[in-house]
């Protein structure tokens, strides 16, 4: 795309709009990685443990990138990544608790940072020109992420009745947060898409049910019958509540704060 | 649960040799993809590929890792 927005001309309700969407994306990328990293010890595999370690990276470094951009809204990324509460956090909801087990780090990784990637992947198409150059490489990263839920949600899904029944709990409990994030269309997603920025609501969660079809049909449950939740806060574009106080002191670093260097 | 050996090999620069730098045990041919990638990412390799230990034939050696297909002489 060659007519790239310029943040300037865009008013006040959208640069809170473009504000909220960074945010959202890059606070949800900063808590699935801290729920990457619980599971780089105690993964079934060594190796399923090293790519959780390895995830937690990834997911971190793109948090960096994201947060960077609210350089163009003269925000410092630093006190945005180091000083909010944990009331302000706007990451996906099924991020405020630890995955209590494998099971849920598997279904977390297709359907919470599955659903990530959708909206990255409309970001990155879009008309705002830092998501343009910087998101595509996070995606060609996250393949690696996707090949890896995707193979263990198959092999949970075709294994025992007790790991069939903690993924379809963990599924269900994720399917109609996710849905309902992704198809927000209160007037701060409704601005981005008049402004070029994101793909209408309805075509990114036609996208996502379209990814996960196959899969989660293989626990028995119809995506397509699965209806979104009605808990949003738009000020934050999430819904009601917030990660846990453990989490954020972590993704804050506060029990390093004084090695905090510039 | 049943997991497979890869082994894996890997060229650093174009024209390289192709050298074996490891194994993982992985679920099926997807994850040990991701595995590989994800263990051995020391270096930023040009090529990366893993191949079924089953799938290693010997010609010369009937014991070591890649024996299992060896014939007896």
């Amino acid at each position: 795309m060659s007519d790239f927005l310029d943040v300037a001309t865009l008013d006040a309700a959208g640069q809170s709009a473009l504000k909220r969407l960074i945010l959202s994306l890059a606070d949800t990328k900063r808590l699935m990685g801290i729920r990457y990293s619980d599971w780089t010890l105690g993964a079934p595999t060594v190796e399923s443990g090293i790519a959780a370690s390895s995830m937690t990276q990834d997911e971190w470094g793109h948090c960096r990138l994201l947060y960077a951009m609210l350089k163009e809204f003269g925000l410092d990324p630093k006190v945005v990544e180091h000083e909010r509460d944990a009331s302000e956090y706007a990451s996906v909801s099924a991020l405020d608790t630890e995955f209590p087990d494998w099971a849920a780090v598997v279904a977390g990784i297709v359907l919470v940072d599955g659903a990530l990637n959708t909206a990255l992947e409309s970001f990155s198409r879009g008309s705002f020109e830092p998501a343009t150059t910087r998101v595509p490489k996070m995606l060609a990263e996250e393949e690696y992420h996707s090949a890896m839920g995707r193979a263990w949600y198959r092999r949970l899904a075709d294994s025992s009745d007790e790991a069939r029944g903690l993924l379809r709990d963990a599924t269900e409990s994720m399917l109609p947060v996710m849905l309902a994030w992704l198809g927000a269309s209160d007037e701060a997603a409704q601005a981005l898409v008049a402004a070029g920025v994101t793909d209408p609501a309805d075509s990114q969660v036609a996208a996502f049910r379209d990814s996960v079809r196959d899969l989660v049909s293989m626990i028995g449950v119809d995506v397509d019958a699965v209806v979104p939740s009605d808990d949003w806060d738009s000020a934050r574009g999430r819904a009601s509540g917030h990660p846990d106080d453990d989490a954020i002191e972590r993704a804050r670093g506060d029990r390093n704060r004084a090695l905090l260097v510039d | 649960m049943l997991e497979i050996v890869y082994d894996v090999f890997a060229r650093k620069e174009r024209g390289d040799q192709l050298a074996h730098i490891g194994y993982v045990d992985a679920l099926d041919d997807e994850t040990a993809r991701v595995y590989a990638w994800k263990t051995y990412d020391e270096q930023g390799w040009f090529e990366m590929c893993v191949v079924k230990r089953d799938a290693i034939i010997p010609v010369n050696r009937t014991d070591g890792p890649f024996a299992r297909r060896a014939k007896e002489a």
